[in-house]
């Protein structure tokens, strides 16, 4: 009896979750969940009916917020503050490599370091570029654009010889770097910068190339010396690289010149752009121009509004990724390495090492 | 979605360890509380410069009067006290007329336990190495005078070729020494005579001969000479043993990059290699057999590698930078400390207990302290404060020791909760 009224009761109490739940989910969702239809066509009817619904509630909600703002400006009083969004790059992991502004040791480790005498003009950079042994298709166009973008910059084939014996002839000649590009299936691939005489050597995957050629609306660069800009290198590691490709350019603090640079650095990958920029006077009622320093930070100066920059691209465009930082010259076998990539590093998505 | 390691860092046992670094500097490192204690850098001694990299160090870490003996690059090299930087001597390794510091750098060094009846006299002895083979025994006195006194003995070690190693073994009679193109030898330190030189293996199959390039060496264990590990740039760890025969008893290979350390554990035949790229493991040397590897993003070289004596905790340091304390059982990261520089060597100091300080002198913040309790927050707040000066009578404790350091009369520093044990630890 108990238990049959208890059953009884309970399938009550059942019936009423069932329709308390019914309820829940009707105000949740409405709809059924796409997944749960097997028939195709119906199945593709009900996600377009989500998204379009979706749509149509984000105008909606886009609409009031500018409508907020409109009437709270016009009331004169403030807005409602802008929401930020999360990017990936907000949400980074505290990483307690970055370089402090008020950090000795980091000085003097940036004076004792390899790049120290070219970056204080003791020497002027004088870079070799060559290739792996088989170089084809889209190798030698690089490679010349390579030659237009960095001074003083000479082109040696590779023949057979040994890497090792090239950084000899190198320091012989008293070069100060060696850049060698590295071709898989026709297409460069790798990147290898080597200091001279005994500094580091930083192998990096290249990818994304694009040519001069293939640019719409492309410039051809002048031969004014580059300024150079480096962005987000923030980490120690970072700051050696940045370092390191800084000791590819002539130095010159207060240069002013026609074409420009960049190394952007951004969740680890680097982004190498090179533009050719003009400054023009024009009328206008707000604009700011852009002045560029030659060295690290990029400035942004809101001058009058009559000067205006207009930049042309010029040159490649492509990706790096630092694969590997190794202390001395090139040695695969014997040498250290001050930083690999090793996949056990990638434990999340919000850390980056540069 | 990338493999991710759900294992925190857990805390590490409480433990002082002092790092060297490219740019001369040496930074002590400790770690309070029973458990979880997070390492920090507690003291930063010597200023930054290149020209003094420190090249090799080796502590004499007793419980009364502990010495730590440092080779800098400029050849000179010189003898502090662990336990506030003071530098009591220096020694310069040039001898007249011969190539200048920078081409014969200092490779090894060794400071010799001193025993009892010399502590009146005060006096220690090194043994350096250079690159070129220049092996030197000298004995120092610890007055104000930098002078060198005493015995001093120079013998060349090798003919030809670069010496890369150095080692004494816990006995202090033995050395071996190794190097790029130079086979493993071991001198008896006594009479300075070579009783051992090793012999590559045979040419392997293919009849490739590699050159002879060892890269670092350990003795197996502290009381017996007579086996000898060492690693080479090809990336194998052979093992020697002197009584036995010319060629390594057993040989094996280890991923693709120079072995860069090597240490052994108290036990007798689990070694810790570490190599150029980073990777960290653990052998059984009887068989071979490797045992596991530390994993925990070492992305750098490892240059050292040190076993706490007490503790089943190694520390390792390398050129990214970071130290890293492992456990050994485990093979799990404990922590790690990033320390800006690259670092060349690691040693603990093992007469470093959390323990209560009874000193009278100081406020009545160290009463409130009680053992094992503190929690590392308390220790962050109080380690400022503990940095006063002292007298140093006052440092009396449950254990039996009171301090003797006439050697470093000006405490200019900081106070450290530190009771020394009467033990010797082989560090070298």
């Amino acid at each position: 009896m108990g238990g049959k009224r208890k059953k009884g009761e309970s399938e009550g109490m059942e019936g009423d979750n069932d329709s308390k739940n019914n309820n829940k989910k009707m105000k949740q969702k409405s709809e059924i969940l796409p997944s749960s239809v097997k028939n195709k066509e119906k199945r593709s009817a009900v996600h377009a009916k989500l998204k379009h619904q979706k749509k149509v509630e984000k105008r909606k909600k886009l609409k009031a917020r500018d409508a907020a703002e409109k009437r709270a400006l016009e009331l004169g009083e403030e807005p409602a503050p802008k929401q930020i969004p999360r990017t990936i790059e907000n949400t980074r992991e505290a990483d307690e490599t970055v370089c402090m502004p008020d950090d000795e040791e980091l000085f003097a480790g940036n004076d004792a370091d390899e790049f120290s005498s070219i970056l204080k003009r003791d020497r002027t950079p004088k870079i070799l570029i060559t290739t792996c042994r088989f170089n084809s298709t889209r190798g030698p166009s690089f490679i010349s654009e390579l030659l237009s973008v960095i001074p003083n910059a000479h082109y040696n084939k590779r023949g057979t010889y040994d890497l090792k014996k090239i950084v000899e002839y190198a320091n012989n000649k008293e070069f100060t770097s060696i850049i060698v590009v590295h071709t898989n299936r026709r297409e460069p691939d790798a990147l290898l910068i080597i200091g001279l005489p005994d500094g580091p050597t930083a192998h990096f995957k290249l990818s994304s190339l694009v040519l001069r050629k293939d640019i719409k609306n492309h410039g051809n660069p002048t031969s004014h010396m580059p300024e150079l800009v480096l962005n987000n290198f923030t980490t120690r590691l970072g700051h050696r690289i940045g370092r390191l490709i800084q000791s590819l350019f002539p130095q010159d603090p207060n240069f002013r010149g026609r074409r420009v640079v960049t190394f952007h650095n951004q969740r680890d990958f680097i982004f190498f752009r090179h533009h050719r920029y003009v400054f023009e006077t024009k009328e206008s009622k707000q604009s700011d121009s852009k002045g560029k320093k030659a060295k690290d930070a990029k400035g942004e100066s809101i001058a009058k509004e009559k000067v205006v920059a207009r930049l042309q691209e010029c040159g490649p465009r492509f990706t790096l990724k630092l694969v590997s930082l190794q202390h001395g010259t090139f040695d695969t076998k014997g040498g250290e390495y001050e930083w690999v990539h090793k996949p056990e590093m990638d434990t999340s998505r919000r850390r980056f090492f540069l | 979605m990338p493999r991710t390691t759900t294992v925190e860092c857990p805390g590490c046992p409480p433990f002082r360890a002092l790092t060297f670094d490219a740019l001369g500097l040496i930074k002590v490192i400790e770690a309070r509380g029973k458990e979880g204690g997070v390492p920090k850098v507690v003291e930063r001694w010597g200023d930054p410069d290149a020209s003094k990299c420190v090249l090799a160090a080796s502590i004499d870490d007793r419980k009364t009067d502990p010495l730590l003996a440092v080779a800098r690059k400029s050849g000179m090299v010189e003898v502090l006290n662990p336990l506030n930087g003071e530098l009591s001597v220096t020694v310069s390794n040039v001898n007249s007329g011969s190539a200048r510091p920078e081409d014969d750098a200092i490779v090894g060094l060794h400071l010799f336990r001193r025993q009892r009846l010399e502590l009146t006299s005060r006096s220690c002895t090194l043994l350096t190495c250079t690159t070129k083979g220049n092996a030197s025994i000298r004995s120092v006195e610890m007055t104000d005078s930098p002078a060198d006194s005493g015995a001093s003995r120079t013998w060349s070690v090798c003919a030809s070729g670069n010496i890369s190693c150095s080692l004494v073994d816990g006995s202090e009679s033995y050395a071996i020494f190794g190097g790029k193109g130079v086979e493993v030898n071991m001198w008896d330190l006594d009479k300075c005579t070579k009783i051992w030189t090793g012999k590559p293996p045979p040419k392997n199959s293919l009849g490739i001969f590699t050159p002879t390039w060892f890269t670092s060496a350990t003795f197996l264990s502290k009381d017996d000479h007579r086996k000898v590990v060492a690693g080479t740039n090809s990336h194998q760890v052979r093992l020697y043993d002197v009584s036995a025969q010319r060629r390594p008893v057993i040989s094996f290979d280890f991923r693709e990059t120079s072995i860069k350390a090597v240490t052994e554990d108290l036990d007798g035949h689990t070694i810790y290699i570490g190599n150029g790229s980073g990777e960290l493991a653990s052998v059984d040397i009887r068989t071979g057999k490797l045992l596991g590897c530390f994993l925990g993003k070492c992305s750098g070289s490892i240059r050292s590698i040190d076993r706490h004596p007490e503790l089943p905790v190694i520390a390792s340091c390398g050129l990214d930078s970071y130290l890293r304390i492992w456990d050994i059982g485990t093979r799990q990261l404990l922590s790690s400390v990033f320390l800006k520089q690259h670092l060349t060597k690691v040693v603990f100091d093992t007469n470093f207990t959390e323990e209560v300080k009874h000193s009278a002198a100081d406020s009545a913040l160290h009463e409130a302290q009680s053992i094992g309790e503190v929690q590392s927050a308390d220790e962050t707040e109080k380690l400022p404060t503990k940095r006063k000066k002292s007298s140093k009578e006052d440092r009396g404790s449950r254990k039996k020791a009171s301090k003797d350091k006439d050697g470093s009369k000006k405490l200019k520093s900081k106070k450290r909760s530190k009771i020394l044990e009467n033990e010797f630890a082989d560090d070298a």
